[in-house]
């Protein structure tokens, strides 16, 4: 594996019991690119990215993350990496500040890193005063923010975020893909999924797209809309799923 | 460490908060004490009716000297007398209602003579119960006590007749006892049926049954804890944290055990205020202030045993919480799955407090035996006889190897690859085959 390649996926399969989630895929995430898989409900987005993100084994295949086993070196994958699932729940009854100093002081050993994070992740949140209040009285926007915030605050190597817009309003949704963007650096990288291909086109550098948990095409978005003579993503979509079929 | 009190922390603050926990943990400080209130106010004030308007109607056939004092003497005793004249029963009962008397007594001819005689006088007395309640149970209860009374006072006088200068109490009462207890070869200066009454007021019932509220409320406590995280969806992100799945598991025992005790111990607050307001009317003592004055203080090892089993015990029931709220796709699947296990686990500790283990049958035996809730129950009732029961010396090790058992798998279970598989073929087992779950 590359110094510069922070995930690396080989022959991926994934069996949950008799039904197969993920079918021999493929593909790689560079470091300080932003990647995107994008894919219909069920094609097996989350299920690559849970395993990504150590939550899941894989059935067969190889999977590192930042040079780690995900099967034998878990342990030192997970401090290195945060993740987002899509539906990322909030405990109800932490105020928004409570539930970032407590992520922050399993994340950093010293006192000092840990209020500096939580600090930064105020900040990210752009939640202000209302950062003291109880997070059932948040609103899905909110809590979303809250979830970006806690997401980046640990400064991981390799950000998992699934749907990370998914649900919210445009205003938003503009704000997180603003934070995301800005996140993504030559130290840092993420790997995002989504059905909305407008947002993918915007964020990713390159993109998989994945289909009844195989992956049938990647690359570029410019590359892909070239290749396919489409005049966006979701018109690459329509027609390699429409090729796929035959 | 710094992790684990996060996680500690966090635990305690969602739990506190939450008003699923914290109205179960406030009630019982306030229902019990208002519940023992209650009782002893409808008591207090039957009582003072009774006592107000004791009134009894009388039919005397006897019409001598004897059987007119034996009335006076009732009402010097406090009781309102009320002559009847009606010769027929079923009228005379009638009479003494229009009274507002709830007794009505005939003295048959041939009383006085009789007494005189020193023989035993017949007298009828009629209660007449208009309504079944506390006043009403009251009322007969004081009636009994002044017929009785002056049923003594009858007998002294008898006495004093045939012997003068004789202490009457003496001819009724001729034996002295004494009464001496031996428990395992200790000699103790108190009746047997005082020891047990204390010991079934206070050992046999209440702690036992503390004990009882405790798992329960332990138990319920973590797997509302864990289910919520699977409520909420919180539980996939806390185990991509970079902790260790012990931690993660530590710290709901933990936090959901600080939790119990303090409920534990608010229910025991309101479970003794109860007593007391109930029992404070009765005039009897709980059973903890003069059961030391005659048994000795339970050894310090026994506490030590006690406190061992307990909380190996609340770890192992603490553990089923978690497994059960993990299991839980939402807390009202976690409340219907709690009463289907907690119930047989529990089941065990009710025939340690009310029957005696060893005449239980062999299979019985075995299943108390194998369930580390049973030791504290068996621990809380032998050390009242400082007693350590060999039982108890194997079956803390045996406990404490099964609770790390539980714990382990527990914590096997919590890896984020079975539960997700395992919450997934449950998801697939609901929807049978015509809808696949999400992935």
């Amino acid at each position: 594996m590359s110094k510069d390649r922070i995930v690396e996926v080989k022959n991926l399969v994934k069996h949950f019991g008799n039904l197969v989630a993920l079918k021999n895929i493929t593909f790689s995430v560079e470091k300080g690119e932003i990647f995107g898989l994008i894919g219909p409900n069920g094609a097996g987005k989350t299920t690559t990215l849970r395993i990504l993100a150590t939550l899941l084994l894989p059935t067969a295949g190889y999977v590192r993350v930042l040079n780690y086993d995900v099967v034998k070196e878990s342990s030192k994958i997970r401090p290195l990496i945060s993740y987002l699932a899509e539906d990322a729940g909030t405990y109800r009854n932490l105020t928004g500040y409570e539930y970032l100093s407590i992520v922050a002081r399993i994340y950093f050993r010293s006192k000092a890193d840990a209020e500096e994070a939580v600090e930064e992740a105020v900040k990210i949140s752009g939640l202000g005063e209302r950062i003291s209040d109880k997070m059932k009285i948040y609103s899905k926007g909110m809590k979303r923010r809250i979830q970006i915030a806690r997401v980046l605050m640990t400064k991981p190597k390799l950000a998992i975020l699934d749907e990370p817009t998914v649900g919210l309003d445009v205003f938003h949704a503009q704000y997180i893909r603003r934070i995301i963007k800005e996140y993504a650096s030559e130290e840092n990288s993420i790997i995002l999924s989504s059905h909305n291909m407008l947002e993918i086109e915007r964020l990713c550098s390159r993109l998989a797209l994945i289909h009844s948990g195989q992956i049938v095409t990647q690359g570029e978005p410019q590359t892909l809309k070239d290749e396919y003579g489409a005049a966006n993503l979701e018109e690459v979509f329509l027609e390699v799923v429409r090729l796929w079929g035959k | 460490m710094g992790k684990m009190r996060a996680l500690i922390e966090k635990e305690v603050k969602d739990l506190l908060r939450d008003p699923r926990i914290y109205i179960g943990l406030i009630i019982p400080i306030i229902m019990l004490p208002l519940m023992g209130f209650a009782i002893s106010v409808a008591m207090k004030s039957a009582e003072n009716t009774a006592t107000n308007a004791l009134t009894i109607a009388f039919i005397d056939y006897d019409e001598t000297d004897v059987s007119g004092n034996f009335i006076s003497l009732l009402s010097d005793m406090g009781l309102k007398t009320v002559k009847l004249t009606n010769e027929s029963l079923s009228r005379a009962i009638e009479e003494a209602k229009a009274y507002g008397s709830q007794t009505l007594m005939i003295i048959p001819k041939g009383f006085g003579e009789t007494l005189l005689n020193f023989g035993r006088a017949n007298v009828e007395v009629y209660s007449i119960i208009e309504n079944i309640g506390i006043s009403s149970a009251g009322m007969q209860s004081a009636v009994d006590k002044v017929l009785a009374a002056s049923s003594e006072i009858l007998s002294s006088m008898l006495i004093s007749k045939i012997a003068p200068g004789v202490n009457p109490n003496v001819i009724r009462n001729p034996l002295n006892m004494t009464r001496y207890t031996v428990i395992r070869n200790r000699v103790m200066k108190i009746s047997p049926q005082a020891i047990f009454g204390q010991l079934m007021m206070g050992y046999g019932i209440m702690v036992p049954l503390i004990l009882f509220v405790l798992s329960i409320t332990v138990t319920q406590i973590a797997a509302t804890a864990t289910a919520v995280e699977n409520e909420e969806k919180t539980l996939e992100t806390l185990l991509t944290f970079p902790v260790s799945r012990y931690e993660i598991l530590m710290a709901k025992l933990l936090g959901s055990s600080v939790i119990a005790v303090l409920g534990g111990a608010m229910f025991t607050g309101g479970f003794l205020l109860y007593f007391q307001g109930f029992f404070g009317f009765l005039g009897l003592e709980l059973g903890f202030e003069e059961l030391p004055k005659v048994l000795p203080s339970p050894p310090p090892e026994t506490y030590v045993l006690l406190t061992i089993s307990l909380i190996l015990s609340i770890f192992f029931i603490t553990s089923l919480g978690v497994i059960i709220g993990a299991l839980s796709s939402d807390v009202r699947m976690s409340s219907s799955l709690l009463g289907i296990i907690i119930i047989p686990v529990l089941v065990p500790s009710l025939m340690i407090m009310y029957g005696d283990l060893k005449t239980l049958p062999l299979a019985l035996q075995v299943l108390v035996y194998a369930l580390p809730t049973s030791y504290p129950m068996i621990m809380s009732k032998e050390m009242i006889v400082s007693n350590i029961p060999s039982e108890v010396i194997y079956g803390i090790p045996y406990s404490a190897a099964l609770t790390l058992m539980v714990v382990y798998l527990t914590s096997k279970l919590l890896t984020p690859e079975k539960l997700l598989t395992l919450q997934y073929k449950l998801k697939l087992k609901r929807v049978r085959g015509k809808q696949k779950p999400m992935l």
